[in-house]
């Protein structure tokens, strides 16, 4: 239908010509994405060019921005305390993220059976409840499940013989103290995704390879591995973003000790950029933190090629 | 015959054996929230008591009544309400809309400003909490509620969730609805809200769990106790309390949980859909 055509016959006056429909529509639309739009210049897009300027400048908050250069990266570059915090935080990324995906999957692994749905469904309900509670409070309840002399872990491992471990009081424990917490509460998110992932995989795949001879650990590697991948991928990458930002729980248990033990990057921008109102500092190792985010990921990405099948 | 029985008394074996496995493991996953609750009615001298009283010997609800005479126990819960409340129907309104804008409507600049969005969500919270803290201040939003609640107003990944979704919807209903002479406006209260439904539960559930959990912010932006969110005020009531009764402070983590809770059981299916549904889609 063009204008011309319409413009021919005498048009009923309810009938608008396309050109003002789509006016409107525009009118409506930029109407509709506006709040949105502004929400995010102001408190995400703008903030990340920022974050960029900062970099450069000195700036404590109450004096003006004072421009210096790379000096903030030179002095990130000799900062060893920071350098412990990269350590300590790609130690819990890595553990984290192994951890979860593995236990995840071997959950999932083990419910997708001929099960009962009560039981299928209760398990589900006391694998995932942690995930959905605040750090804060699991946190709090697991520091005292982890004290030295009252902490009941410590008790129940005395029965078994074990000696008593100093979880958060030392710095060879206090990291691994903070892991097992945080795996324990968000496995059963990986769990979730699993056990879609794996009902998903159709079941005339695995009737076929029965039909062919074929054993379980083989059907697991042909059938499973491969069609999994596309939720390993997901679960991985997730699970690298979310946990190179860690703060809540070391935070809460240790406030970052004994000593620097568990002081991630994210407890490093904190406290030089909102404690010390070292605001150039903390946005340069913002960056930094980011870049190395953005790497992984697109390195994961570029290697999932090789692995990932769709 | 003899071996196919063995075989299947075997596999039998195994499925008790691995569903006794899962049931431990759960077991494992809830303890910690036993021991919260059996800790909480305990009398304070008893709380730290070994071998541990799993059933207390002596109930008491004192140490719920102490959480609200040591710490404006009340406002926490309120505040973490309203910010939680307060942002969930921002993000509804917000998000619905313009994530119908950019799954239907057609306007200039459309791609742009979407891929800008979208660039937003690869980006972490750490990124930008400088910049946000010196806008808030700025706006002298400081120690207050606003400063949690204006940047959690609209999100990248609302946006996103609900575009998905409302691309799957029909286009037969909403091209009837113009033929009858409905504005967009029109089409977004009668169709997209009303089957978008599914979506926007699960963006609802995240959005409130996710603020009312927050811990991140509220440190930053607030001072005042009054102000404190629920998980803030937690960590302030151990302070306070320290290992002078833990039996005090398991009734705080106690209270924030039992929402939570709550929730849970209502929504757990809209929750698990949601993360399938973002996980297989992502």
């Amino acid at each position: 239908m063009d204008q011309t055509s319409l413009a021919a016959k005498p048009l009923p006056r309810k009938v608008k010509t396309m050109n003002r429909m789509r006016v409107e529509e525009a009118i409506w639309a930029w109407a509709f994405i506006f709040p949105s739009v502004v929400g995010l210049m102001i408190f995400t897009i703008i903030p990340i060019f920022s974050t960029f300027i900062l970099s450069a400048f000195s700036w404590d908050f109450l004096t003006p921005p004072e421009f210096i250069g790379i000096k903030n990266f030179q002095r990130l570059l000799t900062d060893t305390r920071l350098m412990t915090g990269f350590v300590v935080t790609a130690t819990y990324v890595i553990a984290h993220v192994v951890l979860t995906a593995l236990l995840g999957l071997i959950l999932a692994l083990a419910v997708t059976r001929k099960i009962s749905n009560f039981l299928r469904s209760s398990l589900r309900a006391a694998y995932f409840f942690p995930v959905i509670v605040s750090t804060a409070s699991v946190a709090i309840i697991w520091t005292y499940l982890y004290h030295q002399e009252l902490g009941i872990i410590n008790y129940y491992l005395g029965e078994l013989g074990i000696q008593r471990i100093p979880w958060l009081n030392s710095s060879n424990w206090a990291l691994w103290s903070v892991i097992i917490m945080s795996v324990w509460k968000s496995v059963g998110f990986n769990f979730v995704l699993f056990v879609a992932g794996l009902q998903n995989i159709p079941r005339e795949y695995y009737e076929a390879a029965e039909i062919d001879g074929a054993g379980y650990w083989s059907q697991f590697f042909y059938i499973t591995v491969p069609l999994l991948s596309p939720t390993v991928l997901f679960i991985l990458i997730m699970g690298l973003i979310g946990s190179f930002q860690v703060f809540d729980a070391p935070y809460i248990m240790t406030t970052g000790g004994p000593g620097d033990a568990t002081r991630t990057v994210g407890i490093f921008i904190y406290e030089h950029g909102l404690r010390f109102l070292r605001m150039g500092y903390a946005s340069t190792i913002a960056l930094v933190l980011f870049s190395i985010i953005m790497v992984l990921t697109i390195l994961q990405f570029t290697f999932s090629k090789k692995w990932v099948v769709y | 015959m003899i071996a196919k029985t063995i075989k299947k008394i075997e596999l039998l074996w195994f499925h008790y054996l691995l569903n006794l496995l899962l049931l431990i493991f759960a077991v494992f996953m809830v303890l910690p929230f036993v021991w919260m609750f059996s800790t909480s009615l305990r009398l304070p001298i008893e709380s730290f008591t070994l071998p541990p009283q799993w059933i207390p010997q002596k109930v008491t609800f004192e140490n719920y009544t102490r959480v609200f005479t040591l710490v404006p126990f009340f406002d926490f819960f309120w505040n973490s309400l309203f910010v939680a409340s307060v942002t969930t129907a921002g993000q509804l309104l917000t998000c619905s809309l313009a994530a119908y804008s950019f799954a239907r409507l057609h306007f200039p600049g459309k791609n742009f400003v979407f891929i800008l969005l979208m660039s937003s969500l690869m980006v972490p919270g750490y990124m930008t909490i400088v910049p946000v803290f010196a806008i808030i201040r700025f706006l002298n939003l400081a120690d207050t509620l606003w400063a949690l609640i204006f940047p959690a107003l609209t999100s990248a990944f609302g946006i996103f969730l609900l575009r998905q979704f409302f691309m799957t919807i029909p286009l037969d209903l909403e091209d009837a609805a113009r033929i009858d002479g409905a504005n967009p406006f029109q089409i977004y209260t009668h169709v997209m809200l009303p089957l978008g439904m599914p979506a926007l539960s699960v963006l609802a559930i995240f959005t409130f769990n996710g603020n009312w959990n927050d811990f991140f912010r509220p440190l930053i932006f607030l001072k005042t106790w009054t102000k404190f969110t629920l998980p803030l005020g937690l960590v302030t009531l151990r302070g306070v309390e320290g290992t002078g009764s833990v039996s005090v402070v398991m009734a705080g983590v106690t209270l924030s949980v039992i929402p939570v809770l709550i929730i849970f059981l209502i929504a757990q299916r809209y929750l698990i859909e949601g993360i399938t549904l973002t996980g297989l889609k992502g």
